[in-house]
This record gives C-alpha cells, sequence and structure tokens, in this order.
C-alpha cells in the first residue's frame, strides 16, 4: 500500500495506476480511435505512460476538468473512445454536471479511469479524499462503475470498458494495491461478481481495496472462530450482480459489506438496496466510512480507524454472528 | 444407578426414537386405523433413584401429541424397573417386559404394542423393505432418529458432541432425498443449543446437508449396507457444503446408531 515510493519489491507488482497505464497503451496500439485526457495529472493517474506513447492521442486541458469532460464527449460523438484521467474527486463532483449533461445523457462512449479514490490519498487530507464517487456515480443513468480489486482486475476493468459500449466509470486507488489476483485469467464480466472463497456461515462483499482485507478477514474468522465466510468481489457497483446477492442472502442468511466510500449510497446500499427489494430477510452490516468527512492519515491506518481493514471485518463479523434473526427461539419444543 | 452412557441412550431412546411413534400414526394407514376414536394418556418410563423418566402420548381421538417426561395420570403405563432395563428392551437386547400400568384399557394396549413392535420392525431391518411406501417411512425416522439423537447428546451434555455445539455459530446441518422433501429433518445448533425438526428449514439453505439421490441411496447408507465414502464417490450421497462437516456428521450419526442399538 503506501504512496508511489518504490520498494524493490514493489517494481515487481506495478502500481494500479501504472498498470491501467500499460493496459491502455496495449489497447491504443491495436485501436487507433482511443484517445487520452488529463487536467494536468497525466503523470499521478499514469495515463502518462499513453501520452508518452501516443503523443498525438493525448490532450492535456491543464487546470480544467468541466471543459476536459466537454472535450471528451465532443469526440466520443466524433467516434473516437476518450480515455479520461483525473482524480476521482474531480471526476464525480468538480465536473459532474459535465459528467451528467454531456456524457451520461447522451449515452457517450467515454471511458473515466478516476483515481485517487477513497481514502486512498490518505496524507492529502479530507478534501482529496472521496468517499462520495460511488453513491454519486452509480446514481447516473446510462453509466457503469467498476470498483476493481487490485491492479490486475483493473487491467480486466479498462479491456472490459474498452469492449462495453457507453460511459463507464473506473475507479482506482493511489499507490499499490494488495494483490488479490495473480494473473488476468479468471472470469472477469462487468456485471457479475467474482466469488474467491466460498463459505455458508456468511458473506462478505467487498470491492476496490477491501476485497483483500475481506479474504485476509475470512482466513482468520476460519481459523479462530469455524466460521466459513464466502467473500464475493463485487467489482461492478453498477450495474450489481442480483443473482450473487440473493444467491447469498439464500445460502448464508448473513451479509456484510465493505467499502473505502461512504456507507451511504455505495455498495453496502446497491447491496442493501436488492436485499429489501426481494422481500428476503438476513442479518445485514455495512462497513464503510461512516455520515462524516474523514480523518488525515496514511490509507492503512484510515482504513483501520474506519474498520474496513481485516481487524475491523473480523470483529464486525463477530457482531453480526451473534444477531438474532429466527423467529423461533424455542429451543426445547423439539419433539 | 444409571451410568452416563445409560443416560444418552435413555435420551434417545425416550426423546428421539419414542417420538417415531407420530411420524408412523401420521404416514401409515394400517397403524393409524388401531388407533382410530381412541382417547386417553400412554406413557412409557423407567424408574431412576434420582427420578422418574420417560416420555407420554396424549392421545385425542386417534391424534398423537408426543411430550417428554413421564406423567402421572397415564390410562396406560409401561413402566420399566430402571433405565438400562427400558434401554435394553428397546435396544433388543433384552425381552423383558415391562411392568402395564392400566392394563385393562385394552385397546389402549394392543394398540400401543402394535405401533412399538412396528416401529422395531422397522429400525431393526438389516435390508430395505420391498414396499416403497414402507422404504420412504424408514428413511424418514431414521432420518427424524438422527437430528433428534444427536440434539438430545448435546442437551444431555455429551462431551463431543456438547463441545461442538458450544462451538457452532447458528448453523443448521439437513438430511434429504432428492425430490423427496417430506422425508427432510434437520438439526438447528447455536452456541451450545441444539434443535431437531422434521421437514424442510425454509428459512435459507442449511449450512450443511446430506443429501441422497434416491430412497434406495439413503437405506443403503442408514442401514450400513453401502459404504459412505463409495457413496459419496458414485453421487448416491451428495454433501452440500464443506467436507469435513460431512465427516463430523457421519460420525455423530454413528454415535446415535451406536446407541439406539445398545452396542
Amino acid at each position: 500500500m503506501g504512496g508511489l515510493t518504490y520498494t524493490m519489491l514493489d517494481t515487481t507488482n506495478l502500481s494500479t495506476a501504472e498498470m491501467y497505464g500499460n493496459v491502455l497503451c496495449e489497447l491504443g496500439e491495436h485501436h487507433p480511435e482511443i484517445v487520452g485526457l488529463s487536467a494536468d495529472l497525466a503523470k499521478s493517474t499514469k495515463i502518462g505512460l499513453f501520452a508518452n506513447k501516443f503523443p498525438d492521442r493525448f490532450f492535456n486541458t491543464g487546470i480544467a476538468e468541466q471543459n476536459m469532460f466537454s472535450i471528451a464527449s465532443g469526440m466520443a460523438k466524433c467516434g473516437l473512445v476518450p480515455f479520461v484521467s483525473t482524480f476521482a474527486i474531480f471526476t464525480s463532483m468538480r465536473a459532474l454536471d459535465q459528467v451528467h449533461t454531456d456524457i451520461c445523457y447522451q449515452n457517450l462512449n467515454v471511458k473515466m479511469i478516476a483515481t485517487h479514490a477513497g481514502l486512498s490519498f490518505g496524507q492529502a487530507g479530507t478534501t482529496h479524499h472521496c468517499t462520495e464517487d460511488i453513491a454519486i456515480m452509480r446514481s447516473m443513468a446510462n453509466l457503469k462503475v467498476i470498483v476493481p480489486a487490485d491492479g490486475i482486475e483493473t487491467a480486466n476493468a479498462v479491456v472490459g470498458a474498452y469492449e462495453t459500449d457507453g460511459p463507464v466509470y473506473i475507479r482506482i486507488n493511489r499507490g499499490f494495491d494488495q494483490k488479490v489476483y495473480e494473473n488476468t485469467d479468471y472470469d472477469f464480466q462487468i456485471g457479475k461478481a467474482h466469488q474467491l472463497m466460498d463459505g455458508n456461515d456468511l458473506t462478505i462483499i467487498a470491492c476496490g481495496s477491501c476485497v483483500y482485507q475481506a479474504i485476509e478477514a475470512a482466513k482468520i474468522l476460519s481459523s479462530v472462530d469455524g466460521l466459513k465466510a464466502r467473500v464475493l468481489d463485487m467489482h461492478t457497483i453498477k450495474p450489481i450482480d442480483r443473482e450473487a446477492i440473493l444467491k447469498a442472502v439464500h445460502e448464508t442468511r448473513r451479509i456484510i459489506t465493505v467499502e473505502d466510500h461512504n456507507v451511504i449510497g455505495g455498495l453496502g446500499s446497491a447491496v442493501g438496496e436488492v436485499i429489501v427489494e426481494s422481500g428476503k430477510g438476513c442479518a445485514f452490516r455495512k462497513l464503510g466510512i461512516p455520515d462524516t468527512f474523514s480523518i488525515i492519515g496514511l490509507h492503512e491506518d484510515l482504513m483501520a480507524y474506519y474498520e474496513i481493514d481485516t481487524n475491523g471485518i473480523v470483529e464486525n463479523v463477530r457482531k453480526l454472528i451473534g444477531l438474532e434473526f429466527e423467529e423461533d427461539e424455542d429451543w426445547e419444543d423439539e419433539v | 444407578m444409571a451410568t452416563r452412557e445409560n443416560i444418552y441412550a435413555n435420551k434417545i431412546f425416550l426423546n428421539a426414537v419414542l417420538p417415531l411413534v407420530k411420524i408412523i400414526i401420521e404416514s401409515n394407514e394400517i397403524m393409524a386405523k388401531k388407533f382410530k376414536n381412541k382417547n386417553g394418556i400412554v406413557g412409557i418410563s423407567a424408574k431412576d433413584p434420582d427420578g422418574k423418566v420417560g416420555t407420554h402420548y396424549i392421545i385425542e381421538n386417534g391424534n398423537f401429541t408426543v411430550i417428554k417426561g413421564p406423567n402421572e395420570k397415564c390410562d396406560l403405563e409401561l413402566e420399566f424397573k430402571s433405565i438400562p432395563a427400558l434401554n435394553n428392551f428397546f435396544a433388543g437386547t433384552s425381552k423383558k417386559l415391562p411392568k402395564i400400568k392400566g392394563w385393562y384399557h385394552v385397546g389402549l394396549l394392543t394398540a400401543t404394542l402394535s405401533v412399538l413392535m412396528y416401529m422395531a420392525k422397522l429400525l431393526g431391518a438389516t435390508t430395505p423393505p420391498e414396499k416403497a411406501d414402507e422404504k420412504d417411512l424408514v428413511v424418514k425416522l431414521y432420518f427424524s432418529l438422527l437430528a433428534a439423537g444427536i440434539s438430545q447428546l448435546n442437551k444431555s451434555g455429551h462431551p463431543a458432541i456438547s463441545k461442538w455445539a458450544k462451538r457452532s455459530p447458528d448453523r443448521v446441518f439437513a438430511w434429504k432425498v432428492t425430490d423427496k422433501p417430506e422425508l427432510s429433518s434437520y438439526i438447528r445448533v447455536k452456541a451450545g443449543k441444539s434443535k431437531a425438526a422434521r421437514g424442510e428449514y425454509k428459512r435459507s439453505k442449511p449450512f450443511f446437508t446430506m443429501r441422497f439421490d434416491t430412497t434406495d441411496s439413503a437405506l443403503g447408507t442408514l442401514l450400513g449396507i453401502d459404504d459412505m465414502i463409495e457413496a459419496t464417490v458414485t453421487e448416491k450421497l451428495i454433501m452440500e457444503g464443506a467436507p469435513e462437516f460431512g465427516a463430523q456428521l457421519g460420525e455423530y450419526m454413528l454415535l446415535v446408531g451406536s446407541y439406539a442399538k445398545g452396542s
């Protein structure tokens, strides 16, 4: 985790944004209609790799995000496939009107790769944390919202976004994410959750960097508590995988969601909506940033503070398991 | 004086085996006919220095209600002189008849003895019955006996089973035959508590299900004709859930069986 300061180990595992940059370069080689745009953040968002390779197909709009998204919509109208990269906070808030009206309303083929999402820009502070974007972006009609678990999944998401017509929002972190996937050769499909561990005691549904934490938590719960947790990587928040959620309701009866995002409107809310609409009952808990502006600190410390790290998930699962939800708690009338 | 082992076996006979009479009455027309329009309280009990133990049936117009514990107001009572005597009789290792109180209720007595003997015949069978409905009935009885038996051993403080139950979060373990939900039974276990029930658990998918593909496959395993591992390999038996729980459940099934057979 941490920032972009390389260690020897890190250099073998490219940061998530670098994976994006490299995949975009590969796509760019085969698809000349792909263009890149950034608002003076090419280096930080790693679209700079594309800019270096295809200088004639890259456009730096300067610190003018709203203009950038409008330009991207015009390019898409002309048949180009713009990949637009800036920080998540600028994509989902500063330029929201342009995203809403110029891109989503017209259902244009613009791919927004928003970096430095959630609490991943830890030390930069509250103004640069972006814990509202999933809620905002999933309410935009026509827009698909993807939150990859790590660099490998980001690679799949970028390719998937290119192959999908219409606007797509991909939310990634600053710096290195813990590795969840060894390679891209697994069944990644936009709109389909990926099951990483099976279990029938409860389901942990996570997205982004919380997926790795969920897997680690499930291992502890198995070895210490004897609990079998199913772990779902819900990389696509919209359209959400209703089938996987309803299967989890039926088969595990308890669901806990984990996200590096405000608990209002994000993954937890999306999962909760499916459960409520189904009319089925289950014990349910949402982990994320509460209804507050986040504090400042290193990403991993903030994850611990808001209980979306391994220990936080373990503790909350233990509370969830103790919840009563059966109608019949008379243990003696069994004859 | 009854030993701990005697008490575990006794709990199984009183609270897991004897309640099966209700299933037989509800499933078998000939047996149901014997109780038609009959009323009364029938008890089966054993004397013990710590107090009398037993189970009794309240019969109202042929309908059975099974109640745990003895009843002082029985119209008919089969009273054994001790817990081991009751255990040995029901395990088939002794033919020593109990004291029959209220023997003059001849109709109730003959009907009760008939159903008990029929149950003993079904549970004591070493080969599957020929008739399809009787096959189903045996499986239903066994499933119910296993669920109730494991729960009873937990409630009686059996060391292995109570340790298992104590560590368990809220989980349901079920026995089923594909396409025959009416034969199902399950046990719910939660932090040391347990509850056996008949039928399907509908609140959610059980944590673990031991599912047989046919009634014959179920009988093969339950009567000890088929090897459980082989049945699993050939998919006569499908373990739905983590395999380690299948092994655990199999172990507890054998334990209940050993108490019920007096071995």
